[in-house]
């Protein structure tokens, strides 16, 4: 692994990072290091600018302001250094669907350089370790969502990546292959990579990460180990409501016709 | 056995519920129902009127045979292109009621008797007898064939719709639906061209035609009905015979199927279940190809003609009309050997927009892309899987021009005017596709998505008036070649020339396009992310 070389510095630096879609300002001046070798959770409500984020991180979407670099590499002045180094799961993009499953990991392989018997043999063992071999001939536009996440991690995986960016890898996913793709991302982390990933679930950031930052209405909250963001709350869902402001958000007496006795 | 006798009238109010609820969804599907309903009944009218004149012309016979045939014919595709447009040709939805094959047929081929299409149908079958019945006996007979000839179409729909239900109701059924305007369109333009020659040669030109088609069901309800004027009662009753044949076996299929379908899983667990689809070959194509990127692009690109019904109906309409205006040109004996140059051209146009085609998995492509290199690569691979089929398409659509016009002795200079305006096509192709993305709608006929349109005027237009001017030389060589005195010796040379120029400009457009689309990765990948 190279990552070993880079354990030291941060996988990925943010400076001032702005995004403004008209009036609406979906990424109001972002500064965050996120730790190499981790595996990082973004949390944050729907509408926070996760995806945003994400997707000027890894060079799909071009910031107003601000600098992004990933393992020491600027983004937009160095994609060489970056691309090859970066793996990519978005959220709300296409894949190429009218290919099959091992179609779409050979041609996702040897776009990225790889030589082919390598691209194959890597295919072959994704597909296996991902639950898709018997699917592996089918087009992924007959796939269904969970497959899809699965045969997309695939391809951000094939070409062996040091940071892993995964926007809501876990949405609309089954519980049989949630925990599928949850192994190969610990196996991978535990190899000294770093996965950074989106989620609005908590309890499941909470069981996976130990790095957690949270995001909303555009800025971080708060960010560090999962015990610093925690803090004294009893869990990260609690941690998260206080952060929000949605803590003391509560139904109170409001509904109290709701349920009991009389109709 | 009782419910079989109430079964009929159930189904043809089911029928009728659904038309009716079906307009009142919105006032928009009601005018559109209504101002369709009009015009088919006026269409109907004015064909019955034609037909009724037509009576006691000697060629009505062939005539009225291949109409009804034609008829026919579009009662069997309806179904496949427009699965939705008949809830009750789906019998999967009554997989849940406890009914026999046999009375289900006869309710469901009533119901199938009510609505716009039949009507039509029945105008025309009548107008059809008219116009060949002479004497008591042809009418008579005439009045079995109008009932005959409707049923045979309404079962053909009927046996169609349920051999293929469970297509029709998946997503290739969906991918043909993508394909269906386009069958139309060319559909349209094969029976123009019919038309026109009919009328440039007569209509006696048709006689063959009828005398195989008035022993072919349902048009051989009519040619009984023809039979029957002439006296031949034993020809007649051998028509009516066959029809009725054809009838019972459609009904037996229909039947068999509608069977099977009600007693096996429906559709969706089928597909669920469905053993895994066969190995995709991997092997043949990708051998042919160069390795890396140039290959891996090629092969996608190639794959997705065939297998996105997008990309593939923008195919077809190009190969088809790009192959259709120099041929039928030609054979009218109106054409120019230079309307050869139309296939290039038209096929030309696929390289306009590529990123669009790839719609927000463009996103794949952008995170491989980090140099104007890698740039150049993937544009070139792409124009490479274009030129696979485009070449020799276009040299044998110029060949087979010159080969009907006869005009050997131009054939290099067309050669090299279309290689030409094809490099000129690909390198304004690849400079739009880089400027000017758009989203293509994947649901749907529409090529743009809404706020794009200026966009893709720009693009297209824009590039083919410039893709006009670029091959300008050898427009010009080619007119000096025309009109200078000796220079016809010198015609031979336009065809290196026009390759060496193509070839030239394709690479010339495809390194100017490089850099601007390794600078606007983001850019193009929001652009065709809409819709």
């Amino acid at each position: 692994m190279t990552s070993g070389a880079v354990a030291s510095t941060a996988a990925v630096r943010v400076r001032g990072l702005w995004k403004r879609f008209g009036q609406q300002v979906a990424v109001a001046g972002i500064d965050l290091e996120l730790p190499a070798g981790k595996f990082i959770g973004l949390v944050g409500p729907n509408g926070a600018g996760k995806t945003t984020t994400l997707s000027m991180v890894t060079g799909l979407l071009r910031p107003d302001q601000g600098s992004v670099e990933v393992v020491g590499h600027d983004v937009w002045r160095d994609p060489v250094a970056v691309k090859a180094r970066i793996g990519v799961l978005p959220e709300g993009l296409r894949l190429f669907e009218r290919l099959s499953g091992r179609e779409l990991l050979a041609y996702s392989g040897r776009l990225r350089g790889l030589p082919g018997a390598e691209v194959d043999k890597r295919a072959t063992q994704l597909l296996d370790v991902l639950d898709l071999a018997g699917a592996q001939h089918k087009l992924v536009v007959d796939y269904s969502t969970g497959m899809r996440k699965k045969i997309g991690l695939a391809a951000a995986l094939l070409h062996n990546p040091e940071v892993l960016f995964l926007d809501e890898p876990f949405e609309g996913v089954d519980p049989v292959s949630a925990q599928t793709i949850r192994g190969v991302l610990e196996r991978y982390t535990a190899s000294g990579a770093t996965v950074v990933f989106s989620s609005h679930v908590m309890e499941l950031v909470e069981s996976l990460c130990d790095w957690v930052a949270v995001m909303a209405a555009g800025r971080i909250r708060a960010h560090g180990t999962l015990a610093e963001v925690r803090g004294e709350a009893a869990s990260l869902q609690q941690a998260f409501l206080e952060l929000v402001g949605a803590g003391g958000r509560d139904t109170g007496s409001h509904l109290d016709w709701l349920g009991g006795g009389a109709r | 056995m009782t419910g079989e006798a109430n079964l009929t009238p159930v189904f043809v109010r089911l029928k009728l519920s659904l038309l009716r609820n079906g307009l009142r969804q919105s006032a928009g599907r009601r005018a559109a129902y209504v101002v369709s309903a009009v015009v088919v009944v006026l269409f109907g009218a004015l064909q019955l009127l034609g037909l009724i004149a037509l009576h006691g012309n000697t060629h009505a016979l062939p005539v009225v045979a291949l109409l009804v045939a034609v008829l026919a014919l579009g009662w069997a595709v309806m179904p496949l292109f427009f699965p939705s447009g008949d809830e009750t040709l789906d019998p999967t939805r009554l997989v849940m009621l406890p009914l026999r094959p046999r009375p289900l047929v006869r309710a469901l081929l009533a119901a199938s008797l009510v609505g716009i299409g039949p009507l039509f149908t029945l105008l025309l079958l009548t107008g059809s007898v008219i116009a060949v019945a002479h004497g008591g006996a042809a009418y008579a007979v005439g009045v079995v064939a109008v009932a005959l000839g409707l049923l045979v179409c309404v079962a053909l729909a009927r046996a169609v719709a349920a051999a293929n239900i469970r297509l029709l109701t998946s997503r290739k059924g969906r991918d043909l639906a993508v394909l269906s305007g386009l069958v139309i369109a060319i559909g349209a333009q094969l029976v123009n061209f019919g038309a026109q020659h009919l009328g440039s040669s007569g209509l006696s030109q048709l006689d063959p035609v009828a005398d195989v088609l008035k022993w072919v069901p349902p048009a051989s309800a009519i040619g009984a009905v023809d039979s029957a004027s002439d006296g031949s009662y034993g020809v007649a009753a051998l028509q009516l015979a066959l029809t009725v044949g054809a009838l019972m076996l459609l009904l037996a299929v229909w039947s068999r199927h509608l069977t099977r379908l009600m007693t096996s899983p429906d559709g969706s667990t089928l597909q669920a279940a469905e053993p895994a689809a066969r190995e995709r070959t991997t092997g043949g194509l990708a051998r042919l190809l160069p390795a890396g990127r140039t290959g891996t692009v090629m092969e996608r690109s190639l794959r997705y003609i065939w297998r996105d019904p997008k990309t593939k109906a923008a195919w077809v309409t190009s190969l088809a009309i790009g192959l259709i205006v120099p041929v039928f040109n030609a054979l009218q004996g109106t054409g120019s050997i230079y309307f050869a140059c139309f296939a290039a051209g038209m096929l030309g146009i696929q390289m306009y927009n590529q990123f669009g085609q790839d719609t927000s998995a463009f996103w794949m492509v952008a995170t491989t892309i980090s140099s104007t290199h890698d740039a150049y690569v993937e544009l070139r691979g792409r124009a490479l899987a274009l030129l696979v089929i485009t070449l020799p398409y276009a040299t044998l659509v110029t060949v087979l021009t010159t080969a009907m016009l006869g005009d050997w002795p131009r054939l290099p200079e067309v050669l090299g005017l279309s290689f030409a305006l094809l490099g000129a096509m690909l390198a304004t192709g690849a400079w739009t596709s880089a400027r000017f993305p758009y989203s293509i709608p994947q649901e749907g006929y529409k090529n743009v998505a809404p706020g794009q349109a200026g966009l893709a005027w720009i693009s297209i237009f824009g590039g083919m008036v410039s893709a006009a001017l670029l091959s300008a030389p050898v427009i010009v060589a080619t007119i000096w070649a025309n009109v200078a005195q000796d220079g016809d010796q010198w015609g031979w040379l336009l065809l290196p020339l026009g390759a060496a120029y193509g070839a030239t400009i394709t690479w010339a457009g495809l390194r100017l396009a490089a850099p601007r689309t390794a600078a606007r990765l983001p850019e193009i990948l929001t652009a065709v992310s809409k819709g």
